[in-house]
């Protein structure tokens, strides 16, 4: 039961960007589009999967003082290996993410799920919880790049969605779009939490 | 004491261990990643600085590399041309150079015709402020190396050459010039290792 805990904590209750407001430099940087946010998560979601299995696997013979080098020696692998792959199977989703994909490395958001939970856990909740927050890190960037993409831009996945005499609101795909967005979902939540709240 | 050794142990296993798989992936897939290169970045690059010749063959598919000795620092030179054919017959030969700009290295692709004029150029890559240095890519600047002789070498207006420089990016521009200057001065070893 505690497993499937594990998982589902990360689609809602603590879903990384906009309950814990963790990394939020690719959040904010790369969602100018739902494919370019949806790769962005996915390239996380691997990492974080990985390097939670492989922590917790190896946690016990892991020094305490040297932890955090060991932790980031393991997610930087992990990212190389990501970036690679990228480089050779898909590229032009590299050229458009860029820089984005080796700063994966410093995404609080996997090294805070290595040091709060994988380090301290068996490898099973270890990979739930990866699996978990890496998927609804990779659903709020899609959700977020959705809707910057569609006002911004009138296309979703590239495809027009919107009607013919659409004037695309251009300011939400650039910076400014990234902030005024990620504000009314994040207040969006927590209106729909306090709701909750207040019927239970 | 022991703690400390433990601690050097245990990081020289995770890194040596990380390092074999890195370099390992590395390997796997250098050849997936060279063909990535040569269709997204080189490719168009290649087209564009040919646009306008006719030729039959793929370019990117009978490429070959030709050794250039060394250069002054005394490192090997090799280079990647990429011949432009039709009907077997050379009309054109194209092959990377690059330029220091604002932003840092500019590739640009240089395509030569058969006696060493300047066919056309492609920017590949640049980290040129967008507005100002990105607009070496725009046609408005490259266009302008179509025909160019470069016996004298390939230099912007304000240095006595022929090549008007974007107004406000004028090291960028002097990159492009410079990366064809550089590419031109190699025409003629690279044209008698190909032929």
């Amino acid at each position: 039961m505690s497993v499937v805990n594990e998982f589902t904590k990360g689609l809602w209750k603590e879903i990384p960007p906009f309950r814990l407001v963790l990394g939020l430099c690719p959040v904010l940087a790369v969602t100018t589009a739902a494919e370019n946010g949806m790769a962005m998560g996915l390239a996380t979601t691997f990492v974080l999967v990985c390097s939670n299995v492989l922590i917790s696997l190896i946690r016990k013979v892991i020094p305490k003082k040297v932890r955090i080098a060991s932790f980031i020696v393991v997610i930087a692998s992990f990212v190389v290996i990501v970036e690679l792959m990228m480089q050779a199977y898909y590229y032009p989703m590299y050229q458009i993410l860029g820089l984005f994909i080796p700063l994966i490395v410093v995404n609080c958001i996997i090294l805070g799920r290595a040091e709060a939970f994988a380090s301290k856990n068996p490898i099973l909740p270890s990979l739930a919880d990866g699996l978990g927050m890496g998927i609804g890190f990779t659903l709020s960037l899609t959700f977020l790049g959705s809707v910057r993409e569609i006002i911004g831009n009138g296309t979703w996945f590239g495809m027009p969605v919107m009607w013919g005499s659409y004037e695309p609101f251009s300011v939400m795909v650039k910076a400014p779009g990234a902030f005024l967005c990620l504000g009314v979902i994040l207040g969006l939540m927590n209106w729909i939490s306090s709701m909750q709240k207040r019927h239970t | 004491m022991r703690e400390l050794l433990r601690m050097v142990i245990v990081l020289t296993v995770i890194c040596g261990f990380s390092g074999l798989v890195l370099s390992f992936t590395n390997q796997a897939t250098s050849e997936q990643r060279e063909n990535q290169l040569l269709t997204y970045v080189q490719g168009p690059s290649i087209q564009a600085a040919l646009a306008g010749r006719e030729y039959d063959n793929d370019p990117i598919q009978d490429r070959l590399s030709v050794d250039l000795g060394k250069d002054e620092k005394g490192d090997p030179v090799e280079i990647t041309v990429f011949p432009a054919r039709k009907n077997g017959e050379m009309v054109g030969l194209a092959y990377a150079s690059s330029g220091m700009g604002y932003g840092g290295e500019i590739g640009v692709m240089v395509a030569f015709d058969e006696d060493g004029k300047v066919a056309g150029i492609g920017i590949m890559t640049h980290s040129e402020t967008p507005g100002l240095g990105a607009r070496v890519e725009e046609p408005g600047f490259t266009d302008q190396f179509r025909g160019l002789e470069t016996k004298d070498g390939v230099k912007l207006s304000q240095d006595g050459g022929k090549i008007n420089g974007i107004s406000g990016a004028s090291l960028s521009s002097k990159a492009v010039a410079s990366a064809v200057d550089k590419a031109a001065a190699r025409f003629s070893r690279v044209k008698e290792e190909v032929s």
